[in-house]
C-alpha cells in the first residue's frame, strides 16, 4: 500500500512514456537529459515538495518504527539521548577549553621566537623601482568567498551506511524485498531498479545494485558470475602488464602524485591502512595511464572511497566499515573489491571525463550552468553574491571537481550516489541540480552574510 | 571592516605536498593539522594582522613609528599541475606572492623557476614573491641548502627566503610581517611621494 510520487523523479514522470515502456518491455530511455527538455525548476520544485510528506523518506521510517515502540522504551531511549547530548556538550565545552589554552601556550611560544637566523631580507627600497607602475594595483577592499564559506554538514539525512539499526522496520523490510525480488531476475528490470533506487537503496543489497546501476553488471542473472570473473581478471591483466611502469620516467610523475594525495585522504582510519593505500594506488595509477587525456588528477583519489567502503560492505558483518580492518579479509575477496570498485568508478569517470582534461573544461561549463541556474531560480542569491564579488569558481570548483565529497559526510555521499546512478547523467546534470539545491537550502545564511572575506 | 588601513591579497604557490595549506593554516589558527587534505583549486585565507612600527623589531623599517591594521587575504592553490588554469586566474590581484618549497625534496626547489616564470606572465609587474623553504624541522632530511635558496632567490630579485616550519610554527608569523611590511612601505611610500630611504637595504641574517 505504499503510494508512488512520480514527482520525486528527475525529470518529472511521464506516464505516456511509462506506459508504453512496461508494455513493450523495451529498454529504458537511455538519451541524454538535456536541461532545456527539462521543465522548469520550480515546476521540478513544486513536483518534488511533498514528496516529502509522502514518499519514501526517513520521517514516515521513523514515524512507523515509533508507532511500533511502546512507551516505556520512548521514554527509556528519549532519556538516553538527553543524557548523551548532555554528555557530549560537556566533553565540547572541554575541548574547546583544552584549545583556548593549547592557543595562549602557542602564541606565547609564537612571540618569543625571534627572527630565526634561516632568513634573507632584501631591502624594501628595491620597491621603489617598480613604483610607478604599482600605482594602479588597487590597495581597495574587494570581497570573496572564505574557505569555510561551505555550509555545514548536511544533518538530518538518512545514516544508511555507519549506524547500527540491526532490527528492520516493517516499510524498511518490504522496501529490502521489492529490491530482492528485483534482482533475484532472471533479468532485472534497470528501470526499475532505477525509479527504486532513487530514493536511497538498502545497504544490504546496495553493492550489486550499484553494479548494476553503473553498467558494469548486465541485467541477465545468469551471465553476471561470469562477467564478474571476466573483468576481474582484465583489471588483474592490466595491472600485471602496466604496474611495474609506475616508476618509469613517462609515468613516475602519476604515481608520484597518486603516491603524496593517499596518505592525505578521508576517513583518516581507512587510509591509514598500508592495505588500503597499495589497492587504491594500483586502482588509480591504473585508471590515469589508461585515461591519458586526463591522468590523475587530485580528487580523483576521493572518488574511489564510496565504491570501496561499499563493496567492501559485502564481505562482512560489522557495521561500521570506516574502522574496520580491511587487512582480516581474505586475499580473493579483496581482490574482487579492488578489481570491482576500479570499474565503477570507470564508469562513473567515463561521464565526466572533461572535468578533469586540460583546462578541465567539464568543471568550467558547470559553473558557469549553475550560475545561470541559479540566477533564475534564486535572483536574490545570486545577486547577493553578485554583489560582493563572490564568484561561483571560487566556491564551487570544488563542488564538481569532487562531486561535494568534501562538503558532507561520506554516507551522505554513499546516499547522494545511489540518486546519481539512478539517473541518466547522475554525475553531471544532476549534480548540478543538487549544487543549486545546496545554494538555495542554505539561502537565508548566505543573504545574511555580508562579509565574504 | 572600514577599520584597516589596506587589505592585502597573497597568493601562496608551489609543487604539491610542499605544506602550503599547513602553512596558511599555523597562520590563520596557529595550529597544525597533521591530517591536512589535499587543496583542491584555491582556498581562500583571512587574517587580519596588527603591525606596530614601534615595538622592537630586527628588521628594520622606513615607517618604524606608525602603527597598521591589515587585513591578510592568502590564496591557498592547489600544487598539480592540471589546476594551474584555475589558479592562473588568481595571479592577476595578487599582490604578494609566496612560493614553497620542500627542503626535503629537491625537486620542488628545482621547480622554483618555472613558478616565479608564472609569476612574471600572469601576475601584475610589480609583486612583492617570497620564497620559504618549509620543513624546517626536518633538518636531517635536507636537501637543499639555504645559501642555494639564497643565490636562486637573489638572481630572480626575490624579497626574501625565509626557512619555516608549519609544523613547529617557525618563521610563519615573521613570513607575513614581512610581507606586510614591504607591502605598507610600497604602498605608503607611494602615497606620500617620498623616496624610500637609501639605508634601507639590508641582510638580517
Amino acid at each position: 500500500s505504499i503510494q508512488h510520487v512520480y514527482g520525486a523523479q528527475h525529470p518529472p514522470f511521464d506516464p505516456l512514456l511509462h506506459g508504453t515502456l512496461i508494455k513493450s518491455g523495451s529498454k529504458p530511455p537511455t538519451t541524454p537529459v538535456k536541461l532545456k527538455k527539462v521543465s522548469t525548476f520550480q515546476e521540478f520544485e513544486s513536483n518534488t515538495s511533498d514528496a516529502w510528506d509522502l514518499g519514501d523518506d526517513d520521517d514516515e521510517l521513523l514515524a512507523i518504527a515509533a508507532e511500533n515502540l511502546n512507551t516505556e522504551v520512548v521514554m527509556e531511549t528519549a532519556h538516553k539521548v538527553i543524557e548523551n547530548h548532555s554528555k557530549l556538550q560537556e566533553q565540547h565545552k572541554f575541548q574547546e577549553h583544552l584549545q583556548e589554552e593549547k592557543q595562549e601556550e602557542e602564541s606565547a611560544q609564537l612571540t618569543s621566537v625571534a627572527c630565526g637566523d634561516n632568513r634573507l631580507v632584501k631591502s624594501v627600497s628595491e620597491g621603489h623601482t617598480s613604483r610607478n607602475a604599482s600605482e594602479n594595483s588597487s590597495m581597495q577592499r574587494s570581497q570573496s568567498l572564505p574557505q569555510t564559506s561551505t555550509p555545514p554538514l548536511v544533518s538530518g539525512m538518512a545514516d544508511y551506511n555507519t549506524s547500527a539499526t540491526p532490527a528492520l522496520t516493517e516499510r524498511e523490510a518490504s522496501r529490502l524485498d521489492k529490491f530482492k525480488q528485483l534482482l533475484a531476475g532472471p533479468n532485472t528490470d534497470l528501470d526499475e531498479l532505477r525509479k527504486l533506487s532513487w530514493s536511497g537503496i538498502p545497504k544490504w543489497v546496495r553493492p550489486i545494485a550499484w553494479k548494476l546501476l553503473s553498467g558494469y553488471l548486465p541485467a541477465n542473472v545468469d551471465r553476471r558470475e561470469s562477467t564478474l570473473q571476466r573483468k576481474r581478471k582484465e583489471y588483474f591483466a592490466f595491472v600485471e602488464q602496466y604496474y611495474d611502469s609506475r616508476n618509469d620516467e613517462n609515468h613516475q610523475d602519476t604515481y608520484r602524485q597518486i603516491h603524496i594525495d593517499i596518505p592525505r585522504m578521508s576517513p583518516e582510519v581507512l587510509r591509514l591502512q598500508p592495505k588500503v593505500t597499495e589497492i587504491f594506488e594500483r586502482i588509480l595509477f591504473i585508471w590515469a595511464i589508461r585515461h591519458p587525456a586526463s591522468g590523475y588528477v587530485q580528487g580523483i583519489n576521493d572518488l574511489v572511497t564510496p565504491f570501496f567502503v561499499v563493496f567492501v560492505c559485502e564481505y562482512i558483518e560489522e557495521e561500521e566499515v570506516e574502522n574496520f580492518d580491511v587487512s582480516s579479509l581474505p586475499e580473493e575477496a579483496l581482490q574482487n573489491i579492488e578489481a570491482d570498485s576500479y570499474w565503477c568508478m570507470s564508469k562513473l569517470l567515463d561521464g565526466i571525463q572533461d572535468n578533469y582534461t586540460f583546462a578541465q573544461p567539464g568543471i568550467q561549463k558547470k559553473v558557469k550552468m549553475l550560475e545561470e541556474l541559479v540566477s533564475r531560480i534564486d535572483e536574490q542569491v545570486h545577486r547577493h553574491l553578485d554583489q560582493h564579488e563572490v564568484k561561483y569558481l571560487q566556491f564551487a570548483f570544488r563542488w564538481m571537481n569532487n562531486l561535494l565529497m568534501r562538503e558532507v559526510p561520506l554516507r551522505c555521499t554513499i546516499r547522494l550516489w545511489d540518486t546519481y546512478q539512478s539517473e541518466p547523467e547522475g554525475f553531471s546534470h544532476f549534480h548540478l541540480y543538487v549544487c543549486a539545491a545546496f545554494l538555495v537550502r542554505w539561502r537565508k545564511e548566505i543573504l545574511e552574510e555580508k562579509d565574504f572575506q | 571592516d572600514d577599520a584597516f588601513d589596506y587589505l592585502f591579497k597573497i597568493i601562496l604557490i608551489g609543487d604539491s605536498n610542499v605544506g602550503k595549506t599547513c602553512v596558511v593554516h599555523r597562520f590563520k589558527t596557529g595550529h597544525y593539522n597533521e591530517k591536512q587534505q589535499n587543496t583542491i583549486g584555491v582556498d581562500f585565507t583571512v587574517r587580519s594582522m596588527d603591525i606596530d612600527g614601534k615595538k622592537g623589531s630586527s628588521i628594520h623599517w622606513p615607517l618604524q613609528l606608525l602603527s597598521f591594521l591589515l587585513q591578510i587575504q592568502v590564496w591557498d592553490t592547489a600544487g598539480q599541475e592540471r589546476f594551474r588554469t584555475i589558479t592562473q586566474s588568481y595571479y592577476r590581484s595578487a599582490h604578494g606572492a609566496i612560493i614553497a618549497y620542500d627542503l626535503t625534496r629537491r625537486s620542488t626547489f628545482e621547480s622554483i623557476p618555472h613558478w616565479i616564470h608564472e609569476i612574471e606572465k600572469y601576475g601584475a609587474a610589480n609583486l612583492v614573491i617570497m620564497l620559504i623553504g618549509n620543513k624546517s624541522d626536518s633538518l636531517d632530511k635536507r636537501q637543499v641548502l639555504f645559501e642555494d635558496a639564497c643565490t636562486l632567490a637573489e638572481k630572480h630579485g626575490l624579497l626574501a627566503v625565509l626557512e619555516t616550519s608549519a609544523k613547529e610554527a617557525q618563521n610563519i608569523e615573521e613570513l607575513f610581517t614581512l610581507m606586510a611590511k614591504e607591502l605598507i612601505a610600497r604602498n605608503t611610500l607611494q602615497l606620500h611621494g617620498k623616496n624610500p630611504p637609501n639605508s634601507f637595504c639590508l641582510d638580517s641574517r
